[in-house]
């Protein structure tokens, strides 16, 4: 087997096969590495439907649109190692160099011109947003619910009550209502909802499954299984009014507060870091600020929509086959132009522009609140030009925009404005006393 | 001194309503008061006035005094049984006693009441084998600890737990703290510490870049360690059962049968036996086991301590132990501080806070505060986000506030190990010692005791992959490539580990007991990633359906069964 590669990707959800195919077709030998036994990433375990609107133009199930790319990356003869665990990465005169085990080859090595770490995320814990109380069996996150109920055959709990309103916890409750178990409510601390909105219908009320906004779980009691938790609305600064407190006898919390992109494996390699999305600082092919070394899916920042995860991931895999080409233009002594986000922009990625590389850019980026119409400009110099409007934005709402660069030596500063009316006033629904 | 001394120690407590009466050489207090800080205040008064021991009967308002648990299981399997000796109590005391007995051609039996050894103070404290400056010279604290500190690096390569020999700085708040080097200096001669120094804030910052901004110096300590203490009395149980010993889990104390000035029988929920020495190391519950026995001489009174501890890639960032340095701790305490544990962690605690609760494990958002405030300066690289978990521990105070290792004065056959507390850990290894040559000095009476010439002190710990060479991680990958597939990705556990870990001496068949031997769940991750795995695989080598595995025993599910039922 050839252990010198052009490109090797690392993991093999959808961000990695978009990217092997991708850089495939670039003419360069391309490689993926799998810690699991089977490819296509968290997918596996999301069998609901409405992936691939976007790439496909249909409502695929998360093992269905992950069955395409997989397809993709057959069709073209390129392996996956799969059940191989990535020990270490360490920069060669080359590119880098991969220590790797398997059960079936022990300790090896791989050298790669070109990396790209698609390397997913994890789930942010009870213990990281500090609830306080006993530690019993039965607190879950909410992705590990998802797959002991999709893909173990297996019942977390009977009584639940969900912690955040991001997607999966949603989607969690209602598969878990399906599989006969209650689920008491999904509570929020903050005053809107982290899901989409169609997640909110329906897999909430289509299933009469309460949401309390401004609401929190401030403990955990249980010996040796959950018993019940305390729930309770929390001040304008998310903290938890105790005379509003309100026990809910239940076997089951599924935590579902957010998601960590995974970068530790690049821990030690000079790679610089975006506080605002966990993920690598890259440029507009997705290039960290290691030569060779390329970053997409939720590794980079979590998504909301695996379409844009394909996209981002198709674009890191043709830089890093034209990396490894020799073809990528090096930055050499022009810096990095920025991308800077002003008005009412959280984040944006790519977060720098390579300024010898003219062409179309794709950016992502979150409103920092909920908006009702408001206009994203961009400015090189000068005026600010209108790029996109929209009718309404949420932060839960990754958005999409792609723009023409032709090589302007000023940095970009990207600005979201509303256009008009105030930030939508959200119904509270108070904890029942 | 005397019965005069407590009542007007009492008095000044603003306590005159307590009652205090002298029986069997102990003070025994009577009475009621409002709050748990007035019943501990009553037993402080009371110590130290001459007595063998503080009783505290008092009573507190609202607070229902704790009965010892018992598990659900109930058969007959010790019904009957003989033992030449035995252990209450599975903590890490208990353990290396239980191995230090199979020294000697006599059955050793231990009974511990939850689902696995190291469950109570034992697996939740710092893991810092301390110094000998803490302790009051004279004391058995300062006598054992430093003892056992000297003991650890023998006992860490006979049974194969890590150990990080990297030594404990404690800062100075205020540059005038280092004219007060003098008096620790001989303080801890006294206790027999040999190794110390004065540091400057450039050497502190010198050996340790990124501690506390603001100190001013501090003591280094060299002969100071670290270790996981759950793994240490984990390698004790299984060095212990290697030898013979049994140990027996879910399984409590129910009742003492005392005939004639000894212990005739130990009732518990899986049956009557009989032990020729009974050794009470009962921890927290400690003075209950010895009032079964109408042996009370002390009295626990439950200190907790909450701790929280961040990722090991922090571990980068620091080597030592981190303490500061105050002239007036609050209480009685070393006042905790930051250290690196032996796989990398930061450890930030623990705090201390009288309770009534025995097991009081919870944690709450103002505990945790505590331990933040506290302690997250002593490193400036650490910051809130940096935690991945928080715990509690209950440290089995008496108000001598002193350790109590002593044969019963009134049956000829019990013994206890009771009030081990910090420096528990430190100290530990010297008291198994000890109170093994007592049992024998007992036992001697009644049969020989001789040596047991098979007794193996070393343990055969499996493979751990974290440790080994990538060559040899190699070779036992190929030899069995169970090791090849990882279980928990943020640890780099693999199945290997886990399977050799469920069949270890002790076996660990619920999720908890795997998690103390290999860490399977203890990284950033908390077990969402390899739960489904780690089910399956306890599920496979017990022969036991998935939705059965529990968390930490009877009552403890992981699960509500199988979907579609």
């Amino acid at each position: 087997m050839n252990e010198r590669w052009d490109v090797v990707v690392v993991g093999a959800g959808p961000a990695g096969l978009a990217a092997a195919a991708a850089a495939h077709d670039r003419g360069t030998s391309v490689c993926v590495v799998e810690r699991e036994d089977r490819p296509g990433g968290i997918l596996k375990q999301c069998i609901h439907d409405g992936f691939g609107l976007l790439r496909y133009q249909d409502r695929l199930t998360g093992p269905e649109y992950a069955h395409r790319e997989l397809s993709q990356v057959r069709a073209r003869g390129i392996p996956i190692l799969t059940g191989v665990f990535l020990l270490a990465i360490r920069r060669t005169g080359r590119g880098f160099g991969l220590t790797l085990q398997c059960p079936k080859r022990g300790v090896f090595e791989l050298a790669t011109s070109s990396l790209v770490a698609a390397t997913g995320c994890r789930e942010r814990t009870a213990r990281q947003v500090f609830i306080p109380g006993d530690r019993p069996a039965g607190v879950y996150p909410a992705g590990l619910a998802q797959r002991l109920l999709n893909m173990e055959g297996l019942l977390p709990g009977r009584r639940c009550v969900v912690l955040g309103s991001g997607d999966i916890g949603l989607i969690v409750a209602r598969r878990l209502t399906l599989e006969g178990a209650t689920v008491e409510g999904v509570y929020e601390i903050k005053a809107e909802p982290s899901g989409l909105d169609r997640n909110l219908a329906q897999c909430l009320d289509d299933f009469h499954i309460p949401l309390y906004l401004g609401a929190t779980v401030s403990r955990v009691h249980g010996r040796g299984r959950v018993s019940a938790v305390t729930v309770c609305r929390v001040d304008d600064r998310l903290r938890p009014m105790a005379d509003t407190a309100r026990l809910v006898p239940c076997d089951t919390l599924i935590v579902s507060v957010g998601l960590i992109p995974e970068n530790e494996i690049l821990r030690g390699l000079d790679v610089e870091f975006d506080p605002r999305t966990g993920g690598p600082i890259v440029d507009q092919t997705l290039q960290t600020s290691l030569p060779g070394l390329f970053s997409c899916g939720n590794s980079l920042q979590v998504h909301d929509l695996v379409d844009h995860v394909s996209e981002g991931g198709e674009i890191a895999g043709a830089a890093a086959a034209d990396h490894a080409a020799g073809r990528l233009p090096t930055m050499g002594e022009t810096p990095a132009r920025e991308v800077r986000a002003a008005g009412e922009l959280r984040q944006v990625v790519p977060q720098r522009i390579h300024p010898a590389l003219p062409g179309r850019i794709v950016l992502w980026f979150r409103a920092r609140r909920t908006l009702e119409a408001s206009t994203l400009t961009a400015a090189w110099s000068g005026k600010p030009a209108p790029v996109e409007e929209y009718s309404s934005l949420r932060p839960p709402e990754m958005q999409r925009v792609a723009l023409e660069y032709s090589g302007q030596t000023d940095h970009l500063v990207l600005e979201l404005r509303e256009v008009s009316g105030n930030a939508r006033e959200n119904g509270v629904r108070a904890v029942p006393a | 001194m005397g019965l005069s001394a407590v009542r007007a120690s009492l008095r000044r407590a603003g306590l005159a309503g307590i009652n205090a009466d002298e029986c069997r050489e102990s003070v025994v207090l009577n009475g009621t008061v409002p709050t748990w800080q007035d019943f501990v205040a009553a037993g402080y008064a009371a110590a130290g006035k001459g007595y063998r021991g503080v009783v505290n009967d008092v009573q507190v308002e609202g607070v229902d005094p704790q009965s010892l648990p018992v598990p659900a299981l109930s058969d007959d399997v010790l019904e009957g049984r003989d033992f030449d000796a035995v252990i209450i109590g599975g903590g890490i005391i208990g353990c290396l006693l239980a191995r230090e007995l199979r020294r000697f051609d006599i059955t050793v039996a231990l009974l511990e009441k939850e689902a696995d050894v190291g469950r109570g103070v034992s697996s939740r404290n710092n893991g810092i084998l301390h110094p000998s400056l803490a302790a009051a010279p004279g004391t058995r604290k300062a006598a054992y600890g430093t003892r056992g500190n000297r003991m650890y690096r023998k006992l860490a390569s006979e049974l194969g737990f890590r150990l990080d020999w990297s030594g404990a700085l404690y800062l100075f708040p205020r540059r005038w703290y280092a004219a007060l080097y003098p008096l620790a200096y001989r303080r801890a001669r006294r206790n027999g510490e040999e190794h110390m120094g004065l540091l400057g804030r450039a050497d502190v910052f010198h050996l340790e870049p990124h501690a506390w901004p603001a100190q001013q110096g501090g003591i280094l300590f060299p002969d100071s360690g670290v270790v996981a203490p759950d793994q240490v009395t984990i390698a004790g149980a299984d060095n212990a059962v290697e030898n013979g010993a049994r140990i027996f889990l879910n399984t409590a104390v129910t009742g003492l049968d005392v005939e004639r000035g000894r212990v005739t029988a130990i009732r518990t929920n899986r049956g009557r036996l009989r032990g020729r020495v009974v050794i009470n190391a009962a921890g927290v519950w400690a003075d209950r086991v010895a009032e079964l026995a109408d042996d009370r001489f002390y009295t626990i009174h439950p200190r907790k301590g909450v701790m929280a501890v961040t990722d090991r890639t922090l571990g980068d960032f620091q080597q030592r132990s981190l303490g500061m340095m105050w002239i007036r701790g609050s209480g009685h305490t070393k006042g905790g501080g930051v250290s690196r544990t032996v796989e990398g962690n930061l450890l930030l605690g623990p705090t201390a806070d009288e309770v009534p609760g025995r097991e009081d494990y919870g944690t709450s958002g103002e505990e945790l505060e505590a331990v933040l405030r506290r302690h997250m300066p002593l490193n400036d690289w650490l910051r809130p986000d940096h935690i991945i978990a928080y715990f509690a521990g209950v440290r089995a105070a008496t108000f001598e506030e002193d350790f109590v290792v002593e044969q019963s004065r009134h049956l000829t056959n019990l013994i206890h190990v009771a009030g081990i507390q910090s420096p528990g850990l430190t100290a530990a290894p010297a008291i198994a010692e000890d109170v093994r040559d007592l049992v024998a000095a007992v036992l001697r009476r009644e049969i020989p005791v001789r040596p047991r010439p098979e007794f193996d002190p070393c343990r055969k710990p499996p493979p751990s992959l974290s440790r080994l060479t990538l060559e040899e991680r190699h070779r036992l990958i190929l030899r069995d490539s169970a090791y090849g597939r990882i279980v928990c990705r943020c640890e780099e556990v693999s199945e290997g580990e886990v399977v050799a870990a469920i069949h270890s001496p002790l076996p660990a068949t619920t999720v908890s007991a795997v998690k103390h031997r290999v860490r399977t769940g203890m990284g950033r991750c908390q077990g969402g990633f390899c739960t489904p795995s780690l089910l399956k695989l306890i599920a496979r080598e017990t022969a036991t359906a998935a939705a059965q595995v529990t968390w930490e025993g009877d009552g403890s599910p992981m699960l509500a069964g199988d979907t579609g039922e």
